[in-house]
């Protein structure tokens, strides 16, 4: 069964008369343990296909599968529901909140539906965040911490539910180029290493060699 | 977790708000108690006797000091159907000499067993004969404590405190409590030409079955030349409480609004500080209800935090206050007031609260790259 499933999804805005089209017919298949990179030129669509992908957007048109649950005609709440437990998210800046400790990013999620006790919850975050090197960061606020080790938490974060489903939104364009390459073979190896599916979108075709598929998108239109 | 995990982050915050609406509490809770032991400096003797309804002369226009009921009218009063009770109720301001002062006192006389008997006593007993009196517990340290005798100036009458009332004072003075025939007595030492000493008023209860708002319609509509009062008609239209309390409503209102705005900024400015990081919370999962929940908590925590802070100041107040006017809190007001708080900070926080129910998970990604197009 695929990860992600995109059948003949479109998204268009409208513009005081104007249609905008986003994405159009796009048809995407990302399988069980697969990383595909989106790349694409700014404003070709890459994040609106994320969004619809994440539930965050829902599709003008077409059909939208994640882990075998359609989500296409979801409600808000049940795609709250879908997002909290079948989806993990990093985004490009505005990742971690900055009045909780890099642990307690990693714990809050669980609290959203309680899918684990609080002590069970809290060795996870742990374990995940020794796995991603920061054992000496956990206390450390995001403002204390630096962009890469922000970035690794927000890894950390978007792991802690067990997702069918990582999206992972431009995470190197806050990074310089080492950092950048150091985030992505992070990502590989944890993705990689749960057998968990993952897309990353970004602009920066350098990167793009870290997923295992590369897909381009222009004038949200995908092209193999 | 979430809502105390920021109070936690940002003590000097939550603290400095909840101080401030701690003062604002204080404000109000000390203006109350204010206002309540004034009003029953003023009236607290109408208010605490026993007679439901009061009779005064129509030319007294409400006011104690100038009633005087003749006999004839106490005649025609007690003749109207529907009287449990009567009894005369008389009240004068003499010049007593209490602990080696002098001072003017506001002596009502009752006829014991009747209505117009004072019902907040709080020590000792009633009087019985004409040289005791029950004095207002607040003037004790005045010289008027139990075993205390105090002596009416003019005519050298002595009166012996058997008895203490509370919250049972009227115009702002030290006062005592005598039986009609005690009144008659002082009356008459004072001014030794008089007549006949009159009541002031007459003190009803209404007959079964009777409401005093009716017994009080019936005498108006029977009995030229009086005027028949309910007891909370006489307390509210007694001379200068009208004004007295509309101005002190007023300032609680004001007070009262104020804690909705300050609560309602404060929230909304820190909502509209961290929004970023609730839309990143709606987008990984967090419901509405999880991150209303969280406000709802923090503005519990602000508002319990503020009327600790408010009751303890007010506490403080009193008893730094209380050496002028006796100033007591009422517990049922108090609590009112408490509510009105509470109720008050959460319309206050309402537009925060709906500001955080209409955010857009999807802006998580648009407020990232410009429109959500990209």
């Amino acid at each position: 069964m695929p990860a992600l499933e995109l059948t003949n999804v479109r998204k268009t805005y409208t513009s005081g008369d104007a249609e905008i089209v986003a994405l159009d017919h796009a048809t995407l298949s990302v399988a069980e343990d697969e990383i595909v990179a989106l790349v694409g030129p700014s404003g070709s669509g890459k994040t609106t296909l994320l969004s619809i992908s994440g539930g965050l957007l829902t599709p003008t048109e077409g059909e939208v599968v994640v882990g075998g649950r359609d989500i296409s005609g979801y409600s808000a709440q049940q795609l709250t529901e879908f997002r909290r437990s079948s989806v993990g998210f990093v985004f490009q800046s505005v990742n971690l909140v900055p009045f909780l400790t890099a642990r307690e990013n990693l714990v809050v999620v669980n609290d959203f539906g309680r899918r684990r006790g609080r002590k069970e919850a809290r060795a996870r975050a742990e374990k995940l965040l020794d796995e991603l090197g920061l054992q000496r960061r956990m206390d450390n606020l995001p403002g204390q911490l630096s962009g890469g080790e922000r970035q690794r938490v927000a890894i950390g974060r978007a792991l802690m539910n067990e997702p069918d489903l990582v999206l992972i939104d431009e995470p190197t364009s806050a990074l310089d180029t080492k950092l950048g390459e150091q985030v992505m073979e992070l990502i590989v190896s944890e993705v990689k290493g749960r057998s968990t599916a993952a897309v990353i979108v970004t602009h920066d075709a350098r990167m793009a060699h870290y997923a295992d598929r590369t897909v381009t998108i222009t004038d949200g239109v995908l092209a193999a | 977790m979430l809502a105390g995990l920021e109070m936690r982050r940002a003590k000097l915050r939550f603290g400095l708000l909840a101080g401030a609406v701690g003062l604002l509490v204080f404000l109000i809770l000390f203006q109350q108690a204010l206002f309540g032991s004034l009003l029953s400096s003023f009236t607290g003797a109408l208010e605490h006797q026993s007679g439901t309804v009061l009779v005064y002369s129509a030319e007294a226009r409400k006011n104690l000091a100038g009633s005087v009921i003749l006999p004839p009218q106490q005649a025609a009063v007690t003749a109207v159907d529907g009287i449990g009770a009567a009894a005369p109720l008389g009240e004068a301001t003499l010049t007593v000499e209490a602990g080696g002062e002098e001072a003017n006192a506001s002596v009502f006389g009752f006829a014991p067993g009747g209505p117009g008997e004072p019902t907040r006593l709080v020590a000792g007993r009633l009087p019985e004969g004409t040289g005791e009196a029950v004095a207002s517990r607040e003037d004790r340290d005045a010289g008027f404590d139990l075993g205390d005798t105090v002596t009416s100036v003019k005519g050298e009458v002595p009166l012996k405190i058997v008895g203490l009332t509370e919250r049972s004072r009227y115009s702002v003075s030290p006062t005592l409590w005598v039986t009609f025939d005690g009144y008659t007595a002082l009356r008459r030492a004072a001014n030794p030409d008089a007549k006949a000493v009159l009541p002031s008023v007459m003190a009803l209860t209404p007959a079964e079955g009777v409401s005093p708002a009716q017994l009080a319609t019936r005498i108006n509509d029977q009995v030229d030349g009086v005027e028949a009062l309910t007891r909370s008609e006489a307390v509210a239209q007694s001379p200068g409480v009208a004004a007295t309390t509309t101005s002190f409503q007023l300032i609680l209102g004001l007070a009262l609004v104020v804690v909705a705005l300050v609560i309602g900024f404060f929230f909304l400015i820190i909502t509209v500080q961290k929004l970023p990081s609730l839309v990143l919370l709606r987008a990984v999962g967090a419901s509405t209800g999880y991150l209303v929940r969280a406000i709802l908590v923090q503005i519990a925590a602000v508002v319990v935090g503020g009327l600790v802070i408010g009751a303890v100041l007010t506490y403080a107040g009193i008893a730094a206050a209380s050496t002028g006017l006796p100033i007591s809190v009422d517990v049922a007001t108090s609590v009112a007031l408490v509510a009105a708080v509470i109720v008050l900070a959460l319309i206050g926080s309402l537009f925060t609260l709906v500001r955080v129910a209409r955010l857009d998970p999807a802006d998580v990604v648009s407020r990232q790259s410009l429109g959500g197009l990209s």
